[in-house]
């Protein structure tokens, strides 16, 4: 297949620096700030994302504070914004706390960490294409990331009042839950954070949507058009599939929550009524004119939301496919089921939302359609834990951190996967919606299962990044208290669930039936803020690993894939020699490639020794 | 006359007691869980760089702030002294406030300890429980009970080991877990309604801002539903009805299921937040004549504009003084208040101790309750056409704020209004109620009744007026009960009118002549 | 050191187990009146004993699947932390009938879940219960942040629109016991969600619409109500009970409640 050069894009804007490859004379700004080369673009996507990981974990840290001690001092809100009051927060600073850590940790972690950072670093490097398709985008893409984070800033409270007219600081964040249901976040009277802040929340949002709308298109672009010879589709690894997959997605789905989120700053800012029904009155405000219906609001945003939990998660289990596979030194396991059981996802993806809204009021024929499509939908989540579970069957594995934060994500996946049967059962999910259960649920799959992904992603890739490997002692005291906080904080959140306790509650505990629960909770707080802590651990391992981690060649790992090939790290336009593909991905301990356990994709063997792979 | 203070600082134990009284199966896992949490805690803690954190404060009126530091030193002073601070509450017992505590009285001393007494059973008595003495010879001392005490609940017997010196005599009386009324009280206060009403019941907690109408500020001692006449306190009743039935149209949720000891205990609390809110008001007005300092200011300013114009017209021989200064002024004053402190202000503070404490102690009285004399007249067409009539007349005059049609959108709610005592205008138009705070009249048609809705509500609305508003009362001297009732039975049915019947507009047309 | 990680995953996984094992003596479970010895709550209601049931029933099915995915998990992680220097690593690139049996396998349990859960789900919203066969007994209307009720005087049916004589109440729902009753779910400004855990009901109170939730209640006593949707700062406060009571009590209660309610406040004297 011919590989397109970016030359068409470069030519077309940068011509006042004229420049072909080797360049020379780019400013620090341009190569460092600016800039338009993929790897730049995915550092600085994944060094950003690292610290809204902290930003949103301290927000995290907030709400358990409040489970476990409700209405004592809480300390830096209570001494910054409450001290008038003993530094006792307030409840809407709770339903603050709660819903930026969600908008966070989704649109400024899990989201750009996924396709920003390592869609970015490793597309072009795993299909062999010297960068993007179109980097001038690619680089515009980032720097959208940057007004959101502002808007959530701003949505936040933390913006001066004469530009954001957010009133009240933070005690007036947005609080609507990501979810942002109307009316709530509709009106503006209808809570302190509906206010301005509510409206600098959409539009953050927005911003992060043309940011993920440019790499999505950006990212389709370059796996179809600038696969290096021989790369045919099945021989793309994991990772590639599953970041195509996600760009479609992305791609499909996106507009759809912008419109929304269009309709929704109308309805606050123009006047409309998309989302507003009639004759409404929240705290003595005018009636509201206008037949709107809030239920279209749950519609426009699920069908965006639901595929963007695969977004959240497809590209990390094909990055863990591929570390699973190089980490056992075996092939992966049915790699053709994988990428279809991805692609039966994304399918299924579009038709499952109506399972966030079983007991919205919708007509309850329709819940039990959404039903069933969800339930099918575990099949092919199913499948691909098989599959891995048969990727390490019989393998020779590196108990490394990569291997060991790939396997808490496939043992986690497991979870989150068997809990959401729960809640595909309709009449189940009457009971345990909106209680603690979908949040064990939720978190299992996003934290359990994507983060622990991205931790083994960012210990794998790391050398190809800096050239050095980062310390593996560290990173497994980093991945064993992680995991344990991390299954500590959450694991009860299941059994909270079958207890009845509601989410989104700043204390739960003046309920008799839930009062007993307070202790449990303790522990939990306990443990995410052990895992909290922990976090430090990967960002001082990352910073320190980069100037003094131990030196690396260019594959570290033995492994397979074509980023292997460029020096780490990669120097402009990625490869000395332009690629040429002859394996699959993973043939691992193939019987062909002789003494060693793994053989490069670049790698010619004379027909005469080939007789497992099928030929291309 | 005596007036013993009380300091209550066993904040911590009652929370700790109250949680533990929710549910017996917290106490058995909490032990070693809390360990736990507490490292964790501590780690927070220590990274966060704060201490034990900031502590809740009973902010200050805004008109204290405007007085001469002395005098704002003395008021603090005072309030600190008679009210204490929310992490320790003082009971002052010159207010009629339930404190709480059970009392007991000494029925035996021997070398083994003390034998006690009680009318009633003991409430949990947690180890230490305060005493506070009130006869014999430890009378006004504070012990507490020992670690070893028990009750027996039959003979109602409290024994506890051990006692210092002076022993207390047989037949000593004294009360058990003083204060526990008022500290409870305070936890679910703080729980509950501090972020609304605020730490010192101002109306201005963290999400007071945001609400509209915004929250009650006690400090005016001003409640708007009672059952009471028009210048009286509200009862306990009231505020318990409020506490549980919340008020329909406000952010004023309703507390159904606060439990009945914390309910009481919060509507205690918040008595004795109003009491120390108005009398810090009613020091303030006293002070604010002579020493405030914003007025001695405006006065130099005043005079000084007077001098100058003076100084430009006048001859040289009779050239007007020149006037003091601000600061001459606040001196002069300063050396006058330190007079004034120790000669008068211990008899104004005892004077406005007294006068609240009758003021609330009347208003508990069965004379203050409004009791119709007649039983509601039959809800008929005649009684509300009558009603009506008189709603529309001069005597009602209800459509002036309340709209002919009931819709809260009268003539009143269209014009500026003047400030109370001033001849400045509100920027807003429409009512404004005594907290100076902009006021819609309600809209009648709605069948929203934020002060209750049995007929009694509504006939004590209108006959008491509703406080701190400008809705005045009618009783006993505008209208006639009965009048009130068929007004009541006109209002009430406002609801269920689809539309206003041709008639009212042509008897609108007619009575206004 | 592979053989502690792998032990390690199993561990992790045992304690998962252990822990929903033990949680039921512990308060954490279902709430409800306690049954024997096992501490979890059974449903007050009988659409609530059927969700219970099912959840039963999948997480008999989840615990198998879980336990035996970590078992073989445990057994490849240990096999593969032990296999030695000079053993051979199997290379495989999958297995057609392997994956047509976890194909085949797991959707029908899933498709046999699905199937089997809609005649619960039919039974709430269709069959057994239906606004036709359940007494509309009052209006419930979430507001920031309480519930207002409004029931039609005792004798009548409740009307769409607010009748002079109906009753109100705030915080409390009271019901009849012992059949099948329906309450308007209404709300007067945000989205609220209408949850009593004891009897597993949730419905969502949706602006401008009014939802029918029709439920029964098995023992008269009081419930635990909530709200369950996000409604704004005070959503935790929206505190209230279901009060379920007899017939009869139910009769006499509106009786009296209606009584206290039109209080003219008026005491005759003493004669």
């Amino acid at each position: 297949m011919s590989t397109l050069h970016p030359t068409l894009d470069h030519a077309g804007h940068d011509d006042s620096h004229g420049h072909g490859h080797g360049h020379h004379e780019l400013t620090f700004i341009q190569k460092y700030v600016f800039s338009t080369d993929h790897k730049i673009i995915g550092i600085q996507f994944l060094v950003t994302t690292l610290l809204m990981l902290m930003v949103g974990g301290a927000l995290a840290l907030g709400v358990r504070w409040q489970l476990a001690r409700p209405w004592e001092y809480m300390p830096i809100a209570g001494d910054l914004t409450f001290g008038r009051d003993g530094g006792q927060i307030s409840p809407e600073y709770y339903t603050m706390l709660f819903t930026m850590h969600a908008t966070v940790m989704i649109f400024l972690v899990i989201i750009p960490v996924l396709a920003g950072a390592f869609g970015n670093f490793l597309i072009p490097l795993m299909i062999g294409a010297d960068d993007m398709a179109f980097p001038t985008l690619n680089m515009l893409s980032y720097w959208f990331m940057w007004p959101a984070i502002l808007f959530f800033a701003f949505a936040l409270g933390l913006g001066p009042e004469w530009l954001t007219h957010v009133r009240g600081g933070m005690d007036a964040g947005s609080a609507q839950g990501w979810t942002s249901y109307p009316l709530l976040s509709a009106l503006k009277q209808a809570a302190p954070g509906s206010e301005m802040s509510q409206t600098w929340w959409l539009m953050a949002v927005t911003f992060v949507g043309v940011s993920s709308m440019m790499g999505s298109v950006n990212y389709m672009t370059t796996i179809i058009n600038m696969r290096a010879p021989g790369m045919t589709l099945f021989r793309m690894p994991l990772t590639i599939w599953a970041m195509f997959i996600t760009a479609i997605l992305q791609a499909f789905a996106l507009p759809v929550l912008t419109a929304a989120g269009f309709m929704l700053v109308a309805d606050r800012v123009l006047g409309t009524c998309f989302f507003i029904p009639a004759g409404i009155v929240v705290n003595n405000a005018a009636p509201t004119i206008g037949g709107g219906q809030t239920l279209l609001w749950q519609h426009l945003f699920w069908f965006y939301s639901h595929p963007a939990v695969y977004i959240m998660l497809l590209p990390a289990m094909g990055m863990v496919s591929d570390m699973l596979s190089c980490m056992s030194r075996k092939p992966i396991f049915g790699y053709k089921p994988m990428v279809y059981s991805m692609a039966a996802i994304a399918g299924l993806g579009f038709i499952v939302w109506g399972h966030h809204m079983f007991i919205s009021g919708m007509n309850p024929a329709l819940g039990m359609t959404f039903m069933v499509s969800t339930m099918m939908i575990a099949l092919p989540s199913a499948i691909k834990t098989f599959n891995w579970i048969g990727t390490i069957w019989g393998g020779r594995l590196q108990f490394n951190a990569v291997m060991l934060n790939c396997v808490a994500f496939v043992s986690m996946f497991i979870i989150g996967g068997l809990s959401g049967i729960f809640m595909a059962a309709v009449p189940v999910d009457i009971y345990i919606h909106d209680t603690y259960f979908i949040v064990a649920h939720f978190h299992y799959v996003l934290f359990g299962s994507t983060l622990f992904g991205v931790f083994a992603g960012i210990q794998f890739w790391f050398p190809k990044m800096w050239g050095r490997l980062m310390n593996d002692s560290v990173a497994k005291v980093h991945f064993v208290l992680s995991f344990i906080g991390f299954n500590v904080t959450f694991f009860p959140m299941h059994l909270l669930g079958v207890a009845g306790m509601p989410r989104r509650y700043a204390d739960p505990y003046h309920f008799e039936y839930l009062s007993h629960l307070l202790p449990l909770n303790q522990v939990m707080t306990a443990a995410a803020f052990l895992m909290g802590f922990a976090q430090f651990l990967l960002l001082g391992n990352f910073v320190f690993s980069i100037f003094m981690g131990e030196k690396c060649g260019r594959n570290p790992w033995n492994a397979n894939g074509l980023e292997w090939t460029a020096p780490s790290p990669p120097g402009h336009g990625n490869f000395d020699v332009l690629p040429v593909v002859y394996h699959g991905p993973y043939e691992y301990s193939s019987p062909i490639s002789g003494d060693k356990d793994f053989l490069m994709q670049t790698e010619y063997i004379p027909l005469a020794q080939r007789g497992v792979e099928s030929g291309h | 006359m005596a007036s013993r203070l009380i300091s209550i600082n066993s904040f911590a134990q009652t929370v700790t007691k109250m949680s533990c009284l929710r549910s017996p199966y917290r106490l058995a896992a909490s032990a070693s869980q809390r360990n736990f949490c507490c490292l964790a805690v501590g780690i927070a803690v220590l990274l966060s760089g704060c201490g034990p954190g900031p502590k809740a404060e009973f902010s200050l009126r805004d008109a204290t702030g405007e007085l001469i530091p002395a005098a704002q030193k003395v008021v603090k002073k005072t309030l600190d002294e008679k009210f204490g601070t929310p992490q320790n509450l003082v009971a002052w017992q010159r207010f009629p406030v339930n404190y709480g505590g059970v009392q007991g009285s000494v029925a035996d001393v021997s070398k083994d300890g003390v034998t006690a007494n009680f009318e009633s059973d003991l409430p949990a008595i947690h180890k230490d429980a305060p005493l506070l003495w009130l006869s014999g010879p430890r009378a006004g001392a504070k012990t507490s009970v020992d670690s070893v005490a028990t009750f027996d609940t039959t003979t109602k017997q409290l024994k506890w080991a051990g006692s210092a010196e002076p022993a207390p005599a047989a037949g000593d009386k004294f009360v058990i877990g003083y204060g526990g009324n008022l500290q409870t009280g305070r936890v679910v206060y703080m729980k509950n309604c501090m972020h609304c009403h605020g730490v010192a019941g101002d109306g201005a907690g963290p999400t007071a801002q945001y609400l509209n109408p915004l929250p009650r500020d006690y400090r005016l001692g001003l409640f708007k539903f009672t059952s009471t006449l028009t210048p009286e306190k509200p009862t306990r009743d009231d505020l318990t009805r409020v506490v549980q039935h919340g008020i329909p149209g406000t952010y004023m949720p309703s507390f159904r299921w606060l439990g009945d000891k914390e309910t009481t205990a919060v509507v205690e609390y918040i008595r004795w937040l109003s009491m120390r809110g108005e009398f810090e008001k009613r020091i303030d007005d006293d002070l604010s004549n002579d020493y405030s300092a914003v007025a001695m200011e405006a006065s130099a300013k005043k005079a000084n504009e007077a001098y100058q114009s003076a100084m430009k017209t006048a001859k040289k021989e009779d050239r007007p003084e020149k006037p003091k200064t601000a600061n001459q002024l606040t001196k002069a004053a300063l050396d006058e208040f330190s007079k004034y402190e120790k000669d008068d202000l211990p008899g104004v503070i005892n004077d406005t101790a007294t006068l609240l404490a009758e003021s609330w102690k009347k208003g508990e009285e069965a004379d203050s309750l409004i009791v119709p004399t007649v039983a509601r007249v039959t809800d008929n067409e005649a009684s509300r056409e009558r009603g009506k009539r008189l709603y529309l007349s001069d005597k009602g005059k209800c459509y002036t704020c309340h709209g002919v049609q009931g819709r809260g959108d009268g003539v009143a709610t269209e014009d500026f209004w003047k400030k109370p005592g001033s001849d400045e205008y509100y920027s807003h138009r429409g009512l404004h109620d005594t907290w100076g705070r902009p006021l819609q009249p309600r809209n009648l048609t709605l069948g929203q009744y934020r002060g209750g809705r049995r007929p009694v509500d509504v006939f004590r609305r209108i006959y008491a007026g509703i406080k701190g508003t400008p809705m005045p009362g009618f009783g006993r001297t505008a209208l006639k009960d009965e009048e009130i009732w068929d007004i009541v039975n006109y209002v009430m049915s406002l609801q269920f009118q689809s539309t206003p019947t041709k008639s009212i507009v042509t008897d609108h047309a007619t009575a206004s002549k | 050191m592979g053989r502690f990680w792998a032990v390690f995953f199993v561990a992790s996984a045992v304690i998962a187990v252990g822990l929903c094992w033990v949680a039921p003596s512990h308060g954490l479970w279902f709430p409800g009146t306690l049954k024997g010895g096992f501490g979890a709550g059974v449903a007050h209601s009988s659409i609530g004993k059927r969700i219970d049931d099912l959840f039963y029933l999948v997480l008999v099915i989840v615990a198998v699947t879980y336990i035996g995915t970590h078992a073989v998990l445990g057994y490849v992680l240990w096999r593969g932390a032990t296999i030695k220097a000079e053993e051979k690593v199997l290379f495989s690139h999958g297995s057609h009938s392997l994956e047509v049996i976890w194909t085949i396998v797991p959707s029908g349990i899933l498709l046999y879940i699905a199937l089997y859960q809609m005649d619960v789900w039919a039974a709430y919203r269709f069959k057994e219960f239906s606004p036709k066969k359940a007494e509309a007994v009052a209006e419930v209307t979430a507001r920031q942040f309480e519930w207002r009720i409004r029931y039609p005087a005792r004798g009548k049916t409740l009307m769409p629109t607010p009748q002079p004589d109906d009753v109100y109440t705030v915080n409390e729902l009271h019901v009849p016991t012992g059949r099948p009753v329906s309450i308007s779910l209404k709300t007067e400004d945000v989205q609220h969600a209408f949850f009593v855990p004891e009897l597993r009901i949730k419905q969502d109170a949706v602006p401008g619409l009014t939802i029918p939730v029709w439920f029964d209640v098995d023992e008269p006593r009081q419930y635990e109500m909530v709200c369950a949707e996000l409604c704004g700062w005070g959503h935790y406060k929206m505190k209230a009970r279901l009060i379920a009571v007899s017939d009869e009590d139910f009769g006499a209660w509106k009786d009296k409640a209606a009584l206290e309610q039109f209080d003219d406040g008026f005491k005759k004297p003493a004669e």
